[in-house]
């Protein structure tokens, strides 16, 4: 009876369990992100973790209030055949004074100006006062595929200035900005008639530009293998700029090794190595400029942060051992093989490095000393689940909140930080400014949230080893699997220990050594006698 | 002359590198059971170096902790270089036992396993800083063992020393062979076994129906 009543029981709880479960199943998967949240712990290995950030809101032409370009009532109105949606964009700009965004909207031929909330505000097609690219209807110098764009404010007039990759027409432009949809052209920067240039490349077509506080233009031109190309402010070339080196590859070494004994035809019919151009970079607030080398599973300076003179400042013994994106160990789920191709790198006010995978979709955040914070964001093939991409080509970060630009599925996919994202980039910042103490709460949090972050229980190490709980720093290095870390703790445990029990040690010295001598006298005088050992019987040999 | 327990004969050989081992084959002692033990201690210490070395020190990936190549690189190869010195040697006027040259090489063991524990023990009360001492401790005992199982080699088949180091070459070769052929012999009986297994499968849904 009793048993009965048991199993009846028993069949309704887990049938209710199987209810809850069901129904937990369809809420979760409609609130998870599209894609799986993970990070690299200290082996290597690819574990699960919260997300860091989530997708806000996917924004197309329309949300951008394109059609506005197109209405004669508009006051943006350009013409009826205005395309009211992006195409093939390829480049997002944040201007922080403005707090506008600038879009090189490539495919249609204009660069477009929205407000923080992505409402267009204005577009340009072309720039007044130069002859290049002349279109016979408005008299404007219009752009042709421009291809990255930058912004910054003239301090004289306090208008903006944009400088634009008019990469089919072979020209950076700089115009001041007059109104919603006219800028003049301020200066022509074309291709340097220089030999030093020749010997680069026969060609000049930009693709993405920065420009420095100092005015000075720096230019990305995909077939200058030499770093990128510098004009100043009067836009003369004045030389190239953190070239990349050749990637030590077998198939190198083995032609640098040929070219020793070599006679000098043969070396003339060898093929150049050259290293591979830098695809994208970034400028921080303090004026070192990050570089991100697009060819597939570049591992030679894939990423760098160059000083004035154009030096990698981390490439040091510690920086040689700086890995960006994901680990060659882990293939893409798509194609089965590992394809990796950082296109864009975006660094934040607080020195945040956002890097953005061609190839993968997936957006790796960084902090300066290459702590891995975030993993997020997907490539899709059906092109239609919001927070995947099909081409991404650019990415901006602004305050907490990440934006990608898609080329293909022309739209731009906002990114906003989670809890945990909040709580992970608050005690990073704290971190990053060697207040460790200050970043134990948030740490904390971050641990409540997702207890296989491992930065968080180092950064919490840190902490303790600066407050002097020695004890409490070791565990902490422990679970984080830091050794050198662990090993100053323990260190300073273990003068501690010695310090406090230093009288007691000396005294248990001395009564050993006491003893010894005391015992030995005995036994020399045979008051003690050596306890006699048994000797067992051994058999002669066999 | 030499009077000494199984244990004391091990402290003689030990502790005499030179003649030790001629004493030990002169008076004919040596105990297999210790000889089992010290192969036992040995995989002890390779299982203990892996799990308690100290933290700053110990690079081993502790999330999986599988103990089968711990057991192969310790009594495997052990025996693998029992039977293939074994082996070689009485092809080369080598006047050692099977039992003789696995009680002499275990016996030149010792001070390796000794090494190996103390350098862990003591790893866990250092820093890095001084890290020498450790490995100190654990070369001396690594470099005495080598010494010793050259004698044991030397003495066990009555070898010159230059042909005791070409019978060591050798036998490390003759042991990378008897390991490949036992790794293949491994993999075929496995298909032989995973073929049976199939043929028992399809036999079990025929009659089912």
């Amino acid at each position: 009876m009793v048993s009965r009543m048991k199993k009846i029981v028993k069949n309704i709880i887990s049938a209710g369990l199987a209810l809850s479960i069901t129904a937990a199943m369809t809420v979760t998967s409609y609130a998870s992100e599209p894609y799986v949240s993970y990070n690299y712990d200290a082996w290597g290995d690819a574990i699960p973790s919260q997300s860091g950030y989530r997708v806000d809101e996917t924004i197309t032409g329309y949300e951008m209030e394109l059609d506005k370009l197109a209405d004669p009532k508009s006051d943006l109105f350009i013409s009826d055949e205005e395309p009211t949606d992006l195409l093939g964009a390829s480049d997002i700009f944040y201007e922080e004074s403005l707090k506008e965004f600038w879009i090189a909207d490539s495919g249609n031929d204009r660069i477009l100006r929205t407000d923080s909330n992505l409402k267009v505000i204005g577009c340009y097609k072309g720039v007044s006062g130069s002859q290049t690219s002349l279109d016979a209807e408005t008299g404007l110098s219009v752009f042709s595929n421009p291809t990255g764009v930058y912004v910054n404010i003239d301090k004289a007039t306090n208008k903006p200035v944009i400088f634009v990759a008019d990469n089919k027409n072979a020209r950076v432009v700089k115009a001041t900005v007059e109104s919603k949809n006219s800028a003049v052209c301020t200066l022509e920067y074309t291709k340097p008639d220089s030999e030093l240039y020749a010997n680069a490349s026969e060609t000049f077509n930009p693709s993405k530009i920065l420009v420095d506080s100092a005015g000075i233009l720096y230019v990305v031109v995909s077939s200058v293998t030499t770093g990128a190309v510098v004009f100043d402010e009067t836009g003369t070339f004045t030389g190239f700029y953190g070239a990349n080196r050749v990637e030590q590859t077998a198939a190198v070494i083995r032609q640098a090794i040929w070219r020793k004994f070599a006679s000098n035809e043969q070396i003339a019919s060898m093929t150049r190595n050259v290293p591979v151009e830098y695809a994208n970079f970034d400028i921080d607030s303090e004026g070192f400029i990050y570089t991100v080398t697009e060819a597939a599973n570049a591992s030679t300076d894939a990423v760098k942060k160059l000083n004035p003179a154009g030096e990698n400042i981390w490439n040091t013994a510690t920086g040689n051992q700086f890995e960006f994106g994901d680990l060659p160990e882990y293939a893409s789920v798509d194609t089965g093989s590992f394809l990796s191709r950082l296109t864009d790198i975006v660094v934040d006010n607080d020195g945040i490095i956002n890097l953005l995978d061609y190839e993968t979709g997936r957006i790796f955040q960084y902090t300066q000393d290459n702590d891995l914070l975030f993993i997020f964001g997907s490539k899709n093939t059906t092109s239609d689940q919001r927070g995947t991409f099909t081409a991404p080509n650019g990415i901006e970060a602004v305050g907490e909140k990440i934006y990608v630009i898609d080329g293909k599925k022309n739209d731009i996919t906002i990114f906003v930080e989670t809890t945990f994202g909040k709580y992970v980039h608050e005690a990073a910042a704290l971190y990053e400014k060697g207040l460790y103490e200050d970043a134990i709460e948030p740490w904390n949090e971050v641990i409540k949230r997702d207890g296989g972050y491992s930065l968080a229980y180092y950064g919490l190490g840190k902490a303790y080893l600066n407050t002097g709980d020695y004890e409490k720093a070791m565990e902490n290095f422990k679970v984080s699997v830091a050794q050198n870390s662990y090993d100053r703790a323990y260190q300073y445990d273990r003068d501690d220990f010695l310090r406090a029990n230093f009288t007691l040690i000396i005294i248990i010295l001395l009564i050993i050594i006491v003893a010894i001598i005391v015992l030995r006298r005995l036994f020399r005088k045979g008051i003690i006698k050596m306890p006699k050992i048994k000797k067992k019987p051994q058999k002669e040999g066999k | 002359m030499y009077e000494f327990s199984q244990l004391g004969w091990l402290k003689h050989v030990i502790f005499h590198p030179v003649e030790g081992y001629d004493d030990l084959r002169w008076k004919k002692k040596g105990s297999m059971k210790i000889a089992m033990v010290i192969v036992l201690l040995l995989f002890v210490a390779m299982v203990v170096k892996r799990q308690l070395t100290g933290f700053q020190f110990n690079d081993s990936y502790v999330k999986i902790f599988n103990i089968v190549p711990l057991f192969v690189q310790s009594i495997v190869y052990f025996f693998t270089w029992v039977i293939a010195n074994w082996a070689l040697c009485t092809l080369f006027n080598g006047e050692g036992t099977v039992k003789r040259i696995c009680i002499y090489s275990a016996y030149a063991l010792v001070p390796y396993i000794v090494g190996t524990f103390l350098s862990v023990f003591i790893s866990n009360f250092i820093v890095s800083d001084e890290v020498v001492w450790m490995n100190v401790i654990y070369y001396v005992g690594l470099g005495w063992s080598v010494v010793l199982m050259i004698q044991a080699i030397r003495t066990v088949h009555q070898y010159s020393f230059p042909k005791t180091l070409l019978s060591i070459v050798f036998t490390l070769v003759a042991m990378l062979v008897i390991l490949f052929l036992l790794v293949l012999l491994i993999s075929l009986f496995q298909q032989v076994y995973v073929f049976i297994a199939s043929i028992y499968t399809e036999l079990t849904y025929r009659f089912r129906g």
